[in-house]
């Protein structure tokens, strides 16, 4: 019985994975306690609490947070259990400010309003990160449903067999530049927390781009029908297992491990409060004198390199060049 | 921005990031600009500055002092292999002190005596593998002794010198097999008779092939001038 992705290219590149192995399990962990303390909460059947970022990796450490959103199958409504508040108070990590996610999300503005000038960047990021990364901490059926819904809806009419649907693909690469072009806009806002920020975008952000690329990608060795429960079954794995899984199948365990052992060592540091600490505090003027912020900028570039050849320099290549840039 | 001679080798030009050694430039000697013109001119992501014989480091030294704009995404230095005056620890030293965009600081095993101060440049060191003239750092099971002492090592493939251990290529793999997660990056060249490296042939280049898909995602460092086609 061959394991996760992860687990198989650990075995053929001869790299282990400590820290995401660690980070794993205490996600599994966390999530059966976090399950305990909201099923406690009164919930409505068209309702889900899912947990995001860290959570929705597999990658939980000591300094994530517990990003959530409250998923509301179908339209706007006024009356919704739990509430954002009522679930703060269950999470200990949770957000103080909750940005994007303070109220509940219909999947009836995910899933209709891509798009245009009422799909702004909130709508954008709540469905992106829906998709790429979310695991349900309740209402398992409801987060399930929503996002087989927003697949279907990227795999309409317009997509045609053997070739990657053009629509995600589109909505997924106009995310992960949203994220460079936000990070810029708020670097002009103030240095608050610019190197964490940087370090993320050269790390985690990348892992979560590249693992919806690659699904996307390889959509183009499949018929039009086999796509949904292609893409369903990837965006139920974490993105490093989808990541693993393209650089075994394009034959590319060297290069997987030593990219993925670069993301590994990363959170590894990440778990340390002085190195996290220290990146916090970096600016773009401090950056060149921080240890930590070199030492994020190393990993990320080779994470990088390891993605950009299996991209780039694997039979994946043809597909990147037709699809990838117009 | 590659160099037209390699149209006709398109397992080398497909590869991103493809530099070169200045070590090659014999005619440029201690003329840095003029080395690293014709480095940009081949590739503007990787180079390798040589520094091989002792006597061309001081000249390094106030270049990369004078805080060049290099173009170059990867930047890795090959340190002294020959001439050594100086102690270990004085080179050592001065070669960690050298620019921070110095990504890679490129030794041979077999001229290291001690390894203790080698240990400061930590990641920064990368170790190569050794061709069958020399005595030490040829095989995985030499180079073993010296990643168990310096352990945050990094390791360059130099695959002609693997190659000149072994043509099945046998040795190569095994090198490749044991030292794949330090892997930082790779010389590609052949080897003359008499142990130069020369351009990379029709023939090492098929040769080649299978263990250079295993390094796609680091720089490949061309340790001659290409062939003419």
């Amino acid at each position: 019985m061959p394991g996760a992705p992860l687990e198989q290219l650990a075995q053929a590149s001869g790299r282990a994975f400590p820290h995401l192995t660690r980070a794993r399990a205490q996600t599994t962990e966390g999530l059966i306690a976090c399950r305990a303390r909201l099923q406690a909460l009164e919930h409505q059947a068209d309702v889900s609490v899912v947990l995001m970022g860290s959570w929705g990796r597999a990658e939980l450490t000591s300094g994530s947070d517990d990003d959530f959103m409250v998923l509301l199958a179908g339209a706007e409504r006024a009356q919704v259990r739990p509430s954002v508040e009522q679930v703060q108070t269950v999470l200990d990590r949770a957000p103080g400010d909750q940005g994007i996610f303070g109220a509940p999300v219909a999947s009836e503005q995910l899933i209709e309003k891509i798009g245009l000038e009422r799909d702004n960047n909130s709508n954008l990021s709540r469905r992106m990160l829906l998709l790429l990364e979310s695991v349900h901490a309740t209402g398992a059926q409801v987060h399930q449903a929503v996002r087989a819904q927003l697949v279907d809806r990227y795999l309409d009419h317009s997509v045609k067999g053997f070739r990657p649907p053009r629509f995600l693909l589109n909505d997924v690469i106009r995310y992960w530049r949203t994220i460079c072009v936000d990070f810029a806009g708020k670097e002009r806002e103030g240095p608050h927390k610019w190197g964490l920020r940087n370090a993320k975008l050269r790390t985690s952000r990348k892992v979560l781009f590249a693992g919806g690329l690659l699904p996307v990608f390889e959509c183009a060795w499949l018929e039009h029908a086999q796509m949904p429960a292609f893409l369903r079954e990837q965006f139920d794995m974490s993105p490093t297992d989808r990541i693993a899984q393209a650089f075994l199948s394009h034959h590319a365990a060297d290069p997987g491990g030593r990219a993925l052992g670069a993301y590994d060592d990363f959170l590894g540091l990440l778990d340390q409060a002085a190195f996290r600490e220290e990146l916090e505090g970096v600016t773009r003027e401090s950056s060149k004198r921080s240890d930590a912020f070199g030492e994020a900028a190393r990993l990320g570039k080779e994470l990088e390199q390891g993605l950009s050849a299996l991209l780039f320099e694997t039979s994946l290549y043809p597909l990147v060049r037709e699809y990838g840039i117009f | 921005m590659i160099s037209p001679v390699l149209a006709e080798s398109p397992v080398l030009l497909s590869h991103h990031p493809l530099g070169v050694s200045t070590g090659y430039m014999d005619d440029l000697r201690g003329e840095w600009e003029g080395q690293i013109e014709r480095a940009r001119a081949f590739s503007p992501f990787a180079v390798e500055l040589s520094a091989l014989a002792e006597d061309e480091l001081p000249g390094l030294e106030r270049y990369l002092q004078s805080a060049p704009a290099l173009p170059f995404r990867y930047l890795s230095v090959h340190g002294p292999s020959k001439g050594r005056v100086i102690s270990e620890a004085e080179l050592a030293g001065r070669l960690a002190r050298l620019s921070v965009s110095v990504q890679a600081i490129v030794m041979h095993p077999d001229t290291i005596r001690d390894p203790e101060p080698w240990r400061a440049l930590g990641r920064k060191l990368v170790l190569e593998n050794m061709d069958a003239r020399k005595r030490d750092g040829r095989s995985a099971e030499e180079l073993e002794r010296w990643f168990a002492q310096l352990p945050h090592a990094g390791f360059c493939f130099d695959i002609a010198h693997a190659c000149s251990l072994d043509e099945t290529m046998l040795a190569a793999t095994e090198l490749l097999d044991a030292f794949r997660t330090r892997l930082r990056h790779v010389h590609v060249s052949s080897l003359s008779h008499d142990g130069h490296h020369v351009a990379l042939s029709e023939e090492h280049e098929e040769l080649f092939v299978p263990l250079l898909q295993r390094c796609l995602d680091v720089p490949w460092i061309l340790e001659a001038p290409p062939r003419e086609t």
